[in-house]
């Protein structure tokens, strides 16, 4: 399984890509939301899973989530936010968009494992 | 026009040690030791890393490490096995991550909306901005680290408009 | 150091008297990560030194502070994911038929700890009961530090990123400061008291659901027995008891059926007169 991990801080794509790997995906990085939609463009199969910061420039995660809820091609990618963004409608905000489910930073790596065992994507701490 | 609530002193602790339980310490064996008035200071090599929080608030967030405790926060985040491995740009790269993730758990406590900036790292001593509203000062593994808020000084008879962006 | 046989054999003699709990040698590890913060808020600078201490002027409230310490477990909300995929799949469905007439449901959390899990019980009832029914939450535990923060519903930032989906992040609680808390429209429902799952139970009325979950595991077999007598007397004749995804009733109290479901089991009592230690056909629920 793929997980795309979109995030303008070099640190944090760094820290997502290593969860992402040790759980057994394969990692793409994009920087921003703009950059992300090229490389889905690019691979030859979507992702399962898109972890995705807010804030970041020329798309933000909130539009990148929006426009790929509007195409079906990605339907099976799963959308988890990773961001700062704490506040109750941001939170909401981010939901009605389409976002599967969302992790507030700071994160222990098990908050991610977790919320993907919730999401079915992982099982005994491996994708499953 | 009263601001409902600055964070505290309390809150600010709260969420370093938030921070450093989920990146710099996950196992609880080298916390960040909380000292109100630390046997020495940061000095001009300091790393800081800033962020500022613009809106219906005006401030900014500092975060300060001695150089020793930014390369081992970089190696800590960037799982960067020798702290010798440590390049300026992964400490740039950490440092800033920290004060962007304590910037927006500090932005979440003010009046909304306010946007977060990107996090800018420098070298040295930073120049007193004045409008300090809490500070933490502790030591990580005997290095100083801090982090301060401040809020930026409203100048009387200019009055800001608070849009609404998103 | 680290404890020595005898400072370690004075600390579990007292957790086993006062809480019925075993610490086989082994748990020294457990014992000094417990104690170190209590050790240092009382000025030792070792665990070592602490328990010394309280061996030779001992106190009531340290030793409960001991205890209390060594019998908080941790815990999260949607812990281990499956008995409430059981509770939504199948133990609310047959309990909205069976319950029709009363339209009230009874659930207890034993060995609640910080009460995540009965508020995350508070949240499914709250989402899956018709307009009409009502329920009441209890949780208990034998720590009254834990209770006093269950109490609360208040929560870390850290704590709601575990296991919580964020769709009920956002519904059932209130950001207060950098905390998170259980909105009061399903607090009203949960109330906590403690109580000593070792000792003799105070009346508490009969209970549709029961979890009792990870706390079994630190009795010894006689204790085992005798909590789940105690436990199963107050679950109603086809109520249903969930005990840890390690935990059974089987070789150790025959009034239970197990019940399979997912990839959990749950337990209900026999109908009366029918104890014969036979295991019975696992029920598949809907997961």
């Amino acid at each position: 399984m793929r997980a795309l991990v979109i995030d303008d801080s070099r640190a944090m794509r760094l820290i997502l890509a290593r969860i992402a790997r040790q759980l057994g995906f394969d990692v793409v990085e994009a920087g921003n939301g703009q950059e992300a939609l090229d490389r889905l463009e690019e691979l030859d199969t979507v992702p399962e899973l898109a972890l995705i910061d807010w804030n970041m420039p020329v798309m933000n995660g909130l539009e990148f989530v929006s426009a790929v809820r509007r195409d079906t091609k990605y339907k099976a990618m799963t959308l988890m936010m990773v961001t700062t963004e704490s506040e109750q409608s941001q939170i909401v905000r981010a939901l009605a968009a389409g976002a599967h489910e969302y992790v507030i930073k700071p994160f222990t790596p098990d908050a991610i494992v977790e919320k993907l065992a919730l999401l079915g994507l992982v099982k005994n701490g491996v994708q499953v | 026009m009263t601001v409902q609530h600055k964070p505290n002193t309390e809150e600010l602790v709260s969420i370093a040690e938030m921070v450093w339980s989920s990146y710099l310490d996950p196992d609880g064996v080298r916390p960040l030791v909380v000292d109100p008035a630390p046997g020495w200071g940061l000095g001009p090599t300091d790393v800081v890393a800033t962020v500022a929080i613009s809106g219906a608030w005006d401030g900014r967030v500092l975060l300060s490490f001695s150089p020793p405790a930014a390369r081992r926060a970089a190696a800590a985040l960037l799982a960067i096995a020798e702290v010798d491995d440590v390049g300026e740009g992964d400490v740039a790269d950490a440092v800033g991550e920290l004060a962007n993730i304590i910037g927006g758990s500090v932005k979440s406590l003010m009046p909304q909306p306010t946007v977060l900036s990107l996090p800018a790292v420098h070298t040295g001593a930073f120049p007193d901005l004045g409008g300090e509203v809490c500070r933490v000062t502790g030591t990580w593994d005997g290095e100083p680290v801090s982090v301060a808020v401040h809020e930026v000084a409203v100048y009387v008879g200019v009055s800001r408009t608070g849009e609404t962006s998103q | 150091m680290t404890l020595t046989a005898g400072e370690f054999a004075y600390i579990s003699g007292l957790v086993r008297r006062d809480a019925a709990i075993v610490l086989e040698p082994g748990k020294e590890y457990l014992v000094e990560a417990r104690l170190m913060p209590l050790a240092r808020q009382t000025g030792a600078a070792t665990v070592s030194e602490f328990v010394t201490r309280a061996q030779q002027r001992p106190e009531p409230d340290v030793h409960r502070r001991i205890v209390d310490a060594l019998t908080t477990n941790e815990t999260s909300f949607f812990r281990d994911g499956e008995p409430f995929t059981a509770m939504t799949g199948m133990v609310l469905p047959e309990l909205l038929t069976s319950r029709s007439t009363t339209r009230h449901l009874r659930v207890w959390s034993a060995a609640c700890s910080s009460g995540q899990e009965a508020y995350t019980l508070a949240m499914q009832l709250h989402d899956n009961l018709p307009h009409g029914w009502t329920y009441e939450i209890l949780g208990t535990d034998i720590s009254t530090e834990v209770l006093a923060r269950a109490e609360a519903g208040r929560y870390s930032q850290l704590e709601v990123n575990r296991g919580l989906p964020a769709a009920a992040l956002v519904k059932h609680f209130e950001r207060v400061g950098s905390h998170w808390q259980v909105s009061p429209n399903l607090r009203k429902n949960v109330s906590f008291r403690r109580l000593n799952l070792a000792a003799a139970l105070p009346a508490l009325g009969q209970f549709d659901v029961i979890f009792l979950r990870n706390v079994l595991i630190y009795f010894d077999v006689a204790t085992k027995r005798a909590v789940l007598e105690r436990v199963g007397s107050l679950l109603k004749p086809d109520g249903w008891l969930f005990l840890g995804s390690a935990e059974t009733t089987i070789g150790i109290d025959d009034r239970f059926d197990r019940v399979v479901t997912g990839r959990t089991s749950a337990y209900r009592l026999r109908p009366a007169g029918t104890r014969n230690g036979a295991a019975t056909l696992g029920m598949a629920g809907k997961g």
